[in-house]
């Protein structure tokens, strides 16, 4: 009871102070800003992005066709008679002669006629609209109806197209041929339906609302799945970048609050009263983290409730934020100054949401996309519900890494780490520092070895879905020596520390044990998380890189033992100036072992 | 004001800079999003032109003619994307869940010249990258197959559109105005987005750190030391933006008038930067600072955005070769807002200096 009081009290404390000691001015500014962004978005509905304007220069004979041009921004348009067109041609990016079009032969010229081409594709169809035999004018529809399927890892591993070549005839499916009943001949709507339906697309097709209609639940244009052949835009696969920014920027912005509250506790000792008041660290982690807690969750509530999705989206965002959160709590500790932070949190928000974007591009697609917890929000608002399994699969590294971060800041929430002024590294070295415990040195290795793990898998993942798009013997390669790189670095973070505390601790023999130590606690923890979570893709080829498969289990403890040997050794005889040198050689190691035992190529 | 002077605090900010480490974050930022350009490339494009895409793949694909027989299916077995399948409705859409299949396609018993319009039922995958390149391929056979249709019911129809014959449209050219109408201007402005945000971390440090008193007991004074930090953050723009312009022409992508561009991008880049100072000045404090300062540039990005002919657009046009002498009208008007933030920034740092040496 005592405890939760106390976390109160600071959350309180947290919030009355964070209002205050913005001036006063600030919230009064920001409603204004607020009621400015609503209307400068008007403004720029009105007007439209130009962003682009006068990209092209089209010389054109005929004033209808000019006219025709000049309502796309794009086109700076110059009405001029034949000759003179022909003679400066060199001028125009394309010309207009007689009703042909000519484009000058570079890229420029042939993005010119794309564009002019869908701008014509637009205005006939506007004059189409208008016939009154619409079934003369649009005698082709539609009907689309969309199929779901999912794939496993496997199949796709090399990223090689779907539909291969079957053997011989037409494919003959596998499983279960559920009845498809015949599609009824006629279209469901009248004439008139379907023209107001038509105008209103037309009316609508400009560039923003394409990515605005995603959004607003329940934009049709009163024609159900029926198209026209024009107006078959693929299917946007993309709606996750859109989702990017409506969910996670404001996430984002909010831990930036976390984060300069925990940096401001730092400037000038301010936070020492609070350190030395009688509450543990945790309460008072926990405790100036509420707030913040509570105004993301209500910001995700609010925009699910906006997009009438259904509430079960949240969970996935939950250790999202809680990572978001920690990493902020953390970086909040480690920065020396503002720009330091400012620097810090660009490079990690990059970092998080390439991580969290990327692979939700292939939801439905892949199971690679599980990666992402964004991808079950996708699902979700396309309808279908995931599993527990799913969950699990996609946020328990988030979980696991927002729970170690938090607990590295616990242990280094004190006087002596907070208001030290050491480099990054050092500092960062330092944090790891406090985990060691002087008298059992070597448990303290097991433990950070295997608590290294879930950061470990998820800049292995990162990694997988950046070369994931390369050609396949590159994207091995690179998945290789990265792969093993991250590792060693891992597996070095402890041993170095304790070498940095004490160079004499590393005699022959303690050498050997804390390499054993490190070895098989990376092991034990690699093992576990893989147990519980990525069998699927660990079942791949890629996998099998990353992740030393489950079945045998010595030789890949021989190699984190042997590599991380081969990193120790280049330390104590070289000392501090060859640790660069000695991961590198570590890394190396570990590549040949890959490329032997898995791949088989130096057989 | 002494130029001695703000080029002492100009040399402090790029060795704290330098000693800090975080120029070297930038530089990783700065690679990390290189790194990602395929990626980015190939994502954002077809988001932002989905159409693109079907450039990307030469291969066939296999689809089920379900249904009647019609022109459409004549179309479907010339083309060189697909492979085409005689086959049952249940049994096609089974494999094409199973991914055997690409897509679907049933065609009911209407005549090209009846009343009612031919209504065809496409079945694909939802959602998928490869359904996205599978109906731009079948968009066009269906095209065709409506302008067959159109001609045969050529009759019902009143009015024509002015005639307009385009060339084949060949491959290539996707990629230009994603890069140059967007990619290209972001870019080059992203680095006054940063240099701003920086502008404020270094101006409010010191009220933070209290290690104003020191600074001020020198013979620097207070609006030279303001300046000091404003000139190293503007000084930080030509390097960054050069380095991008830089990478995207190592990339292959040239870039025209990269001398004015950079004209335009100093000059519109001192506008968030002079901003942020006053922020900074004003609340002396980074979270109200950044946070009303990032919501103002939010503002303020959309509102040039929506205006014909701002620094961004210019850029895009400049770097195809088609920016005319308005582009000196923006400049001078970019200038222009550049000179009275700066004299309201001189201001604002006198007089705030006045209440320190005197306070």
């Amino acid at each position: 009871m005592g405890a939760l009081t106390n976390i109160a009290t600071i959350a309180r404390w947290e919030v009355k102070r964070t209002l205050t000691q913005m001036s006063r001015d600030t919230l009064p500014l920001a409603v204004v800003l607020f009621v400015l962004l609503v209307i400068v978005m008007g403004f720029a509905a009105q007007s439209g992005m130009h962003l682009q304007d006068g990209m092209y220069r089209a010389g054109v004979d005929d004033p209808m066709i000019a006219q025709l041009l000049a309502s796309d921004n794009r086109f700076a348009v110059y009405e001029l008679d034949r000759d003179t067109l022909w003679n400066n041609y060199r001028a125009f990016d394309l010309i207009v002669v007689r009703g042909q079009v000519y484009a000058i032969d570079s890229e420029k010229g042939k993005a010119a006629v794309k564009t002019l081409s869908r701008d014509y594709a637009k205005y006939t169809a506007s004059v189409y609209n208008q016939q009154e035999d619409l079934f003369a004018a649009y005698p082709l529809w539609i009907d689309i109806q969309n199929v779901k399927s999912e794939l496993d890892f496997s199949a796709t591993q090399s990223g090689q197209y779907l539909s291969a070549r079957p053997a011989s005839g037409a494919p003959v499916p596998e499983g279960e041929v559920a009845e498809i009943p015949t599609p009824s001949p006629t279209l469901e709507f009248t004439m008139e339906e379907l023209r107001s339906g038509l105008t209103q697309t037309e009316a609508g097709s400009s560039q923003i609302s394409r990515y605005t209609e995603m959004l607003s639940p329940a934009s049709g244009s009163g024609m159900g799945t029926f198209k026209t052949p024009s107006q078959l835009s693929p299917p946007l696969p993309f709606d996750s970048i859109i989702l990017i920014f409506v969910f996670i920027f404001p996430l984002y912005f909010s831990s930036q609050f976390f984060m300069m509250s925990i940096m401001n506790e730092r400037i000038e000792r301010k936070g020492e009263l609070l350190l030395s008041a009688p509450v543990t660290t945790t309460s008072i982690i926990v405790g100036k983290m509420l707030p913040y807690l509570i105004m993301m969750l209500a910001i995700s509530a609010a925009l699910t409730v906006y997009l009438k999705a259904p509430l079960t989206i949240i969970l996935p965002l939950v250790p999202v934020i809680l990572f978001f959160l920690a990493s902020a709590l953390v970086i909040g500790m480690v920065s020396r100054s503002f720009k330091e932070l400012s620097f810090i949190s660009i490079f990690f928000s990059t970092v998080a949401t390439s991580y969290l974007f990327f692979p939700s591009i292939f939801a439905n697609v892949h199971v690679i996309s599980m990666i992402s917890p964004l991808t079950l929000i996708i699902l979700t608002l396309q309808g279908t519900a995931y599993t527990v399994t799913d969950y699990l699969f996609s946020t328990a590294l988030f979980w696991l890494t927002a729970a170690v971060l938090f607990y590295f800041a616990a242990r280094n929430f004190n006087e002596e780490r907070l208001f030290s002024e050491h480099a990054l590294v050092t500092r960062i070295r330092e944090f790891m520092a406090a985990s060691i415990s002087e008298k059992h040195p070597f448990l303290s290795l097991f433990l950070l070895a295997g608590l290294a793990i879930p950061f470990v898998f998820m800049l292995q993942l990162m990694c997988l879905v950046l070369f994931f798009n390369l050609p396949m013997p590159l994207s091995l390669v690179l998945l290789i020596i990265f792969g093993a790189g991250i590792e060693e670095l891992a597996k070095a973070a402890g041993i170095y520390t304790l070498y940095m505390q004490n160079p004499q601790f590393l005699s022959w023999k303690n050498l050997v044990i804390a390499c054993g130590a490190t070895a098989i606690g990376f092991l034990v923890g690699e093992k576990l998380l893989l147990f519980v979570t990525l069998a699927q893709i660990s079942e791949s080829v890629f996998g099998s890189i990353l992740f030393l498969s489950l079945g045998v289990l010595w030789m890949p403890l021989l190699l984190h033992f042997g590599a991380t040997v081969v990193f120790t050794i280049t330390l104590k005889a070289g000392r501090v100036r060859w640790r660069i040198a000695g991961l590198l050689f570590a890394t190396l190691v570990h590549c040949l072992y890959n490329l032997y035992f898995i791949m088989g190529w130096l057989k | 004001m002494k130029a001695k002077h703000v080029g002492i605090i100009v040399k402090k900010e790029f060795r704290g800079l330098l000693n800090e480490r975080t120029i070297l974050l930038a530089i990783l930022l700065q690679l990390f999003i290189a790194l990602f350009s395929s990626f980015l490339m190939v994502g954002l494009t077809s988001m932002y032109d989905p159409s693109s895409l079907s450039t990307y793949s030469r291969f066939r694909y296999n689809i089920a003619y379900t249904g009647n027989d019609s022109g459409l299916n004549d179309y479907l077995i010339r083309s060189r994307d697909f492979r085409v399948y005689s086959m049952n409705l249940s049994p096609a859409v089974a494999a094409l869940q199973e991914r055997k299949l690409a897509a679907v396609i049933y065609v009911p018993d209407i005549t090209p010249d009846a009343k009612d319009p031919v209504k065809i039922t496409l079945y694909t995958l939802q959602n998928d990258l490869q359904g996205t390149i599978v109906n731009v391929k079948l968009k066009d056979i269906f095209l065709k197959y409506e302008k067959d249709l159109r001609y045969v019911r050529k009759a019902r129809i009143t009015e024509e559109p002015i005639p307009l014959t385009l060339p084949a449209s060949g491959s290539g050219g996707d990629f230009y105005e994603f890069v140059y109408g967007l990619l290209i201007p972001l870019l080059v402005f992203m680095p006054a987005i940063i240099a701003s945000a920086l502008v404020i971390d270094l101006i409010t440090e010191e009220y933070q750190h209290e290690t104003l008193e020191t600074l001020i007991s020198t013979p620097v004074t207070f609006s030279e030391m303001v300046w000091g930090k404003v000139l190293a953050c503007e000084l930080l723009i030509p390097v960054q933006a050069g380095a991008w312009l830089l990478l995207l022409i190592l990339n292959g992508i040239s870039i025209a008038n990269v001398p004015l561009i950079f004209l335009q991008v100093i000059a519109a880049s001192f506008l968030p930067i002079a901003i942020g100072a006053i922020f900074a000045l004003h609340y002396r404090e980074r979270t109200a600072a950044q946070f009303i300062f990032s919501t103002t540039l939010v503002v303020a990005i959309m509102f040039v955005l929506a205006l014909p002919a701002n620094p961004l657009n210019l850029v895009t046009r400049l770097a195809v070769g088609t920016a005319g002498a308005e582009q000196w009208l923006v400049l001078a008007g970019v200038i222009a807002i550049g000179l009275l933030l700066s004299v309201i920034l001189n201001r604002y740092a006198e007089r705030t200096g006045r209440e320190h040496h005197t306070g």
